[in-house]
């Protein structure tokens, strides 16, 4: 059933316009070269799922696009908002974060408040929000990922799944026109990977534009518009799902699928 | 054996087993395991019960209650709890004056009401609002002690014993914790000029002990400042307090602002949240909580450093001793200057075993 929905809403909504433009990007950890030239463009509406082995710079990619993580060299272009290396001020990361929402592998829920202040700090503190309003949109988001009775618990009455969930609808309440998901799944019990992997799905079937870092292929079949391999700092290969998964160009790609997909 | 195995009923949840033996002799098996250990045991045992028996002979039996001068203590055999009762005033309050005492005992009775609600709140509510009262605490009661306007001023230095210890407790309190707090977060701060000379503070209070920074507050702070501005020694004291007491605070806040996670400052950030929003609603209240056991512990030793204001000349719960034992009615016995240390050790055990076993309660609550 998600696999029909997400053929629906694969139409998409906002047309050809660039959300996200890196040009050639470079960043290192110290000597360490973490991204080496990055140049990839995602448009509004676009699902994309990135994967690779583990220290290939995954999760840095994501995170330089709301610019957790500094630069060195290249430009970035989000929601209009364009930063070269050698500008990414507070300011700057403010303005971006302002349209880029973010799910984290460890929630990094705030866990000194109610479920419902997590949702609502941003829309109020962050951009001038009523609280009034800001209730009923959290409100709104809590009814979406099917967690209204939750409301008024500390995150640490929840489940490592509800947590996410919670994490995911905080997201949302910021109204981002991006977000971005950097393994939301792994650091959950198998049991609980498919009520989150559900929630993004139907948020997927809605039209939001989305960047997945994640080793759920099953998910990357089903929802991902284009499927990013990454290995080393680099770009390996960029391709719909059906040729990434079954006629893969690059010997890098064939090899890790090869692996994690006979177990 | 079958390598098969199906459950077909549930076990249900059972009682955990009771411990069997009862507490007076749960012991036995390990203070008296060997002839050794039991020598040990009873040898322990009996030093215990010599050194209470003495100390009840003395403190108790033996002692002396009432009295107006070391005449109603003869001989050096038991406790002078005379000299104790009658300078009750010097021990509660100092030279304050007597037709003004209705304002120690606001300050006193406001306090105790303060620390019961304190005491009563549950250990995991929001530290804010008890923060919040140990810094306009001191400053009310420094208020009403010192006067002004249609209350008789009151000279500071006429400030002393219990009273004393209160209000310098509070007054570094309100003082060292903000200034701690803005120097933890000047460590933390994006430009490096801040960054080291907020380290250098700390490191140098660290490195000095109190009683040193006490003597250059005293001595060395009047010739540095332009002629004409008079501090008077209380204030100089206090000074000198808040500035190593901030250093101490400026760690302990340190430590809890490490406590909270990077990701919590991410996560702030994506939800749109400004860096003075991220720090005032999502790093210092986890901050803040962590750091209070630690705090309370900064307290406790605040109230025993207090004691080093006698060596200045100010007059604390020990220059209140001391100055008694000196009085022409209570010179001569030895007994009643040993009374005296003993009932201020009490007291200081008193209030700062209440504060550890409250540190205690916070520390297992969070």
């Amino acid at each position: 059933m998600a696999k029909s929905m997400a053929k629906v809403a694969s139409k998409r909504t906002g047309g050809d316009v660039p959300i996200v433009r890196m040009r050639a990007i470079n960043k290192w950890y110290g000597d360490y070269h973490a991204l080496r030239d990055i140049d990839v463009v995602v448009d509004t509406g676009e699902r994309i799922v990135v994967c690779g082995p583990s220290g290939s710079g995954k999760s840095t990619l994501v995170r330089t696009i709301n610019l957790l993580e500094p630069f060195e060299q290249g430009r970035l272009h989000v929601c209009g908002i364009d930063v070269a290396a050698d500008a990414i001020t507070r300011a700057a990361r403010l303005a971006v974060n302002r349209c880029v929402g973010m799910v984290f592998q460890q929630f990094n829920l705030f866990p000194h408040m109610s479920v419902l202040a997590n949702l609502t700090v941003g829309p109020v503190f962050g951009r001038g929000m009523r609280r009034a309003e800001a209730h009923d949109l959290a409100m709104h988001y809590l009814a979406r990922v099917g967690l209204t009775d939750h409301a008024n618990k500390r995150p640490a009455e929840l489940s490592g799944g509800q947590q996410q969930r919670v994490a995911i609808a905080r997201a949302l309440c910021t109204r981002p026109q991006l977000v971005l998901f950097d393994e939301p799944t792994a650091a959950l019990d198998p049991e609980m990977v498919n009520e989150v992997l559900q929630t993004m799905e139907s948020l997927a079937a809605d039209g939001m534009t989305m960047i997945v870092v994640t080793h759920e292929m099953g998910f990357a079949r089903r929802v991902a518009d284009r499927a990013v391999f990454m290995d080393q700092g680099q770009i390996i290969e960029i391709a719909r799902p059906d040729d990434f998964f079954e006629r893969p160009q690059s010997r890098r790609l064939a090899s890790f699928l090869g692996r994690i997909l006979t177990h | 054996m079958t390598s098969r195995f199906v459950r077909d009923a549930p076990i249900d949840a059972r009682a955990a087993p009771v411990a069997a033996i009862a507490w007076p002799w749960r012991g036995r098996r390990a203070r008296f395991a060997t002839p050794a250990t039991s020598a040990l045991s009873l040898l322990l045992l009996a030093l215990c019960a010599f050194v209470c028996v003495r100390f009840v002979d003395w403190a108790i039996v033996r002692a002396h209650w009432l009295g107006q001068s070391s005449a109603a203590c003869p001989g050096d055999d038991g406790a002078c709890w005379a000299f104790v009762i009658a300078r009750w005033k010097p021990w509660l309050v100092g030279n304050y004056p007597v037709g003004q005492m209705w304002r120690a005992w606001t300050c006193f009775a406001t306090f105790a009401l303060f620390w019961i609600w304190v005491v009563r709140r549950p250990p995991a509510g929001r530290p804010g609002p008890v923060l919040v009262g140990f810094v306009l605490l001191p400053i009310a009661f420094l208020i009403l002690l010192v006067g002004g306007g249609p209350l008789p001023l009151v000279a500071p230095t006429q400030i002393g014993g219990l009273l004393l210890t209160l209000v310098v407790t509070l007054a570094t309190f309100a003082t060292a914790l903000p200034i701690g707090l803005a120097i933890a977060l000047g460590r933390r701060s994006q430009w490096p000029l801040v960054r080291a000379l907020c380290a250098m503070f700390v490191e140098g209070m660290r490195a000095v002990p109190l009683l040193a920074v006490l003597f250059i507050a005293a001595t060395l702070l009047p010739l540095f400042l332009p002629r004409g501005i008079d501090v008077d020694l209380f204030t100089r004291a206090v000074i000198a307090f808040a500035l190593f007491n901030a250093a101490m605070a400026a760690e302990v806040f340190r430590g809890g602002l490490q406590a909270v996670g990077r990701g919590q400052i991410e996560a702030a950030t994506t939800v749109g949240l400004s860096h003075f929003a991220t720090l005032r609603l999502i790093v210092l209240p986890q901050a803040i909580r962590a750091a209070v056991p630690a705090l309370v512990n900064i307290m406790i030793a605040v109230i025993k450093e207090t004691t080093l204001l006698s060596v200045i000349g100010v007059n604390d719960l020990l220059g209140a001793v001391e100055i008694g034992a000196k009085s022409p009615d209570w010179v001569g016995e030895s007994n009643i200057l040993t009374s005296g240390y003993v009932f201020l050790a009490l007291a200081y055990l008193a209030v700062c075993y209440g504060l550890s076993r409250y540190s205690r309660r916070l520390e297992l609550s969070s």
